[in-house]
């Protein structure tokens, strides 16, 4: 017995009786060997792709844990791979229980401002009070030191209203729209990082 | 290059990189869609290989692009 973990992407036409009857039809492959067991039904919903397939720009994402012995895949895929309507499917040996969906784009970036940037702000403000002159030779240190880190850093330092941009422009990025906001993420957790040594430096 | 001593995954006690995070991954890419180097995020090499098993698996799944802006 073995978890595992598998992620399908219906055509986001089907309705949601019809999405229902196909992971009923699925799921029966599963269960009808013994010991199997569905631990976990997760809609995230419909949701645009990243790139076309088949010419569909959004797919209804459905994530299923379940327990299974490994003899059951070969005959549970082949089921997978008949139905035209079925765009992607992936089966994974599980790591672990479902993380919070990653699916609401609003409830995403929330979390995840909540969860790792204000440390990165509070100390890169701290810094830049501390010794302004500091920053800029590090900046300088970096490799890629160029003007951007150097601008990127003092933004975040200077208030929250660079914020609020960051967060737009992450949502640029998911759009697909602008990579160069993209970069300018990276280069921005790069800076406080450059930060983040020095004040253990000053420590 | 500004040293970096922790990974920031290693930071956060990140067991396993999760492949249907996009978010995460989406910052580990460049803006055409090329997974990072270590060089440039300071991912320690444990959780570089993860990193690169979860970008496929995401690009598979069309959470984040093979080629960014390919398709626009």
């Amino acid at each position: 017995m073995r978890d595992y973990e598998v992620v399908y992407i219906f055509k986001s036409s089907l309705t949601t009786e019809e999405i229902e009857g196909r992971l009923e039809a699925y799921h029966g492959k599963i269960l009808a060997a013994q010991g199997s067991e569905i631990t976990a039904v997760e809609h995230w919903g419909k949701r645009q792709l990243a790139y076309p397939i088949d010419r569909n720009d959004n797919g209804y994402y459905v994530v299923t844990q379940f327990t299974a012995s490994p003899g059951v895949l070969p005959d549970f895929e082949r089921v997978l791979k008949l139905d035209d309507d079925l765009l992607r499917h992936l089966v994974v040996l599980s790591e672990g229980e479902l993380p919070m969906p990653a699916m609401d784009e609003r409830d995403r970036g929330d979390d995840r401002d909540r969860g790792d940037r204000p440390r990165g702000r509070d100390e890169v403000g701290k810094d830049a009070a501390a010794e302004a002159g500091d920053e800029s030779s590090a900046a300088e240190d970096d490799a890629s030191g160029d003007a951007a880190d150097v601008d990127s850093g003092d933004d975040e330092a200077g208030d929250a209203a660079a914020e609020a941009g960051d967060e737009s422009g992450a949502d640029d990025s998911e759009d697909g729209e602008s990579g160069a906001d993209d970069k300018g993420e990276a280069e921005d957790i790069d800076a406080d990082d450059g930060d983040d040594v020095d004040a253990k430096r000053e420590d | 290059m500004a040293f970096r001593k922790v990974c920031k995954f290693c930071e956060r006690n990140v067991e396993r990189l999760d492949y249907k995070d996009a978010d995460t991954l989406g910052r580990l890419i460049t803006d055409r869609g090329k997974i990072l180097p270590r060089r440039a995020t300071g991912t320690c090499a444990r959780h570089q290989r993860q990193l690169g098993t979860a970008i496929k698996r995401a690009r598979y799944l069309a959470l984040i692009p093979y080629i960014q802006g390919y398709h626009s």
